[in-house]
């Protein structure tokens, strides 16, 4: 159950800084899902937190403790890229893999690989991408880790494969251990994770409880009977985090406190005024691409 | 447990929620019973794929508003406090969804006596006279 503690990090490759002031908190014991567009930084945060990378500055923390390689066993890592030996056999990488790690289940990875159809007799070179990740997916979820680190664990699979990793992550939560995971497919992060982190540019630009970000993160549209509105301040309102106004209609992005911006709204008097929900792939959009999550959006002090 | 239990994490009603109300709808129906043990909050997080954690906060709201009761070391159960429950949560259901109803039809610009008019029509459509 550690609490993984994510602080300042910074880390710039060729003058780029990939990851830029990057701190956030992962509580021990639940799906952490991190989004965030190609480029964002997910990738070099993951290899920071494993010691894969060095940090340029900042500090990661597993329960207040700097990672040291005796803690190498508790944690697995299934990167993005495939990491296996393209003259190996996949039997060959479940016997080095239990050579190297005094955990690690032959029987539970034998299951695993049985249940992805992979060919124990093949070697890598012969796999698919799809498969690549299965076979490093099982080693993985084989290694009787408390801290799972999976970059892009479904890709490459099939929906019902796609699927099946994701029981495998709330089979791990389940027992109590933590699973940190970016993907591509909001989706699945929808379903699975418990929190979510939005990374952009190296930052983190959004995080919390995704049925919180659901819950409060609504858009409040109201229509005006004639285009001379205005809207009394409510744009002002600390809680609307955009405003887009497009003739007789104007829709606010609100954080916080729908119900209440919906009735300033129609005692402005806007007509037909609705609450709608946001669904996490709207919540991602709206935060990385303000400029382009839907038509006419822009930033509130250009436009009331 | 029914198996009618289902998510739709792609909607913006958050899955907690999604789970209260159909737990609740459940008991209504009488799919559930009145002192009928629930799922583990493990077993029902690995049928649906999502969070323990989420279906742990469905549970303890759940139990916050005295529809369920969780014994340490035996389960969740239907709470066992008689035919009472029934009607309550039947209640619960019903105006959750006339208030929806009700904020549509005030977002267009409906008054109090033409939305009392369409009530009183669509009652008779439902709940025709001769049943109670």
């Amino acid at each position: 159950m550690s609490t993984i503690t994510i602080s300042n990090l910074r880390k710039i490759y060729a003058g780029v800084p990939a990851v830029d002031g990057f701190s956030l908190e992962i509580p021990g014991g639940s799906v952490f899902g991190i989004l965030g567009p190609n480029g964002a930084g997910k990738t070099t945060t993951f290899k920071c937190m494993l010691g894969l990378a060095r940090a340029d500055s900042g500090e990661v923390l597993y329960d207040g403790k700097a990672l040291v390689p005796q803690m190498f066993e508790q944690i697995a890592y299934v990167p993005e890229r495939s990491v296996l030996y393209e003259w190996m056999t996949v039997d060959e990488h479940v016997e080095m893999t239990r050579r190297a790690f005094s955990r690690f289940d032959a029987a539970r990875a034998a299951e695993l690989l049985a249940q992805f159809n992979i060919d124990k007799r093949k070697r890598a070179r012969a796999l698919s991408k799809g498969m690549r990740t299965a076979v490093m997916v099982a080693l993985a979820f084989s290694r009787n880790a408390e801290i799972l680190v999976l970059d892009e664990p479904t890709g490459g699979l099939d929906p019902v494969n796609q699927r099946h990793v994701l029981s495998l992550m709330i089979n791990e939560a389940a027992k109590g251990n933590s699973v940190v995971f970016s993907s591509h497919q909001i989706g699945q992060v929808e379903r699975a994770a418990e929190h979510i982190a939005v990374m952009d540019r190296g930052r983190l630009i959004l995080q919390g409880l995704v049925d919180d970000l659901k819950a409060d993160r609504k858009i409040v549209e109201g229509i005006f009977p004639d285009v001379n509105f205005t809207l009394d301040g409510i744009a002002n309102d600390s809680r609307v985090a955009r405003a887009d106004r497009t003739e007789r209609i104007v829709r606010l992005l609100v954080t916080a406190g729908a119900d209440e911006i919906a009735a300033r709204l129609s005692g402005a008097g806007a007509v037909g005024v609705r609450v709608l929900d946001l669904n996490l792939e709207d919540i991602f959009l709206y935060a990385v691409s303000p400029a382009t999550a839907t038509t006419d959006v822009v930033a509130k002090e250009n436009s009331l | 447990m029914p198996a009618v239990l289902t998510v739709d994490p792609r909607s913006g009603v958050p899955i907690y929620l999604q789970i209260i109300e159909q737990i609740k709808r459940s008991i209504a129906l009488g799919v559930l019973q009145v002192g009928e043990q629930l799922p583990t909050v493990k077993q029902l997080a690995i049928d649906l794929t999502v969070n323990p954690n989420t279906v742990g906060r469905a549970y303890r709201e759940l139990e916050r508003e005295q529809v369920i009761e969780t014994a340490p070391g035996r389960g969740s159960f239907v709470r066992a406090n008689g035919a009472t429950e029934l009607p309550r949560v039947a209640a619960e259901i019903g105006r959750d969804a006339l208030d929806v109803a009700l904020r549509e039809a005030k977002s267009v610009n409906l008054g109090r006596e033409e939305v009392r008019e369409l009530f009183e029509t669509a009652l008779t459509r439902w709940f025709p006279s001769f049943e109670k």
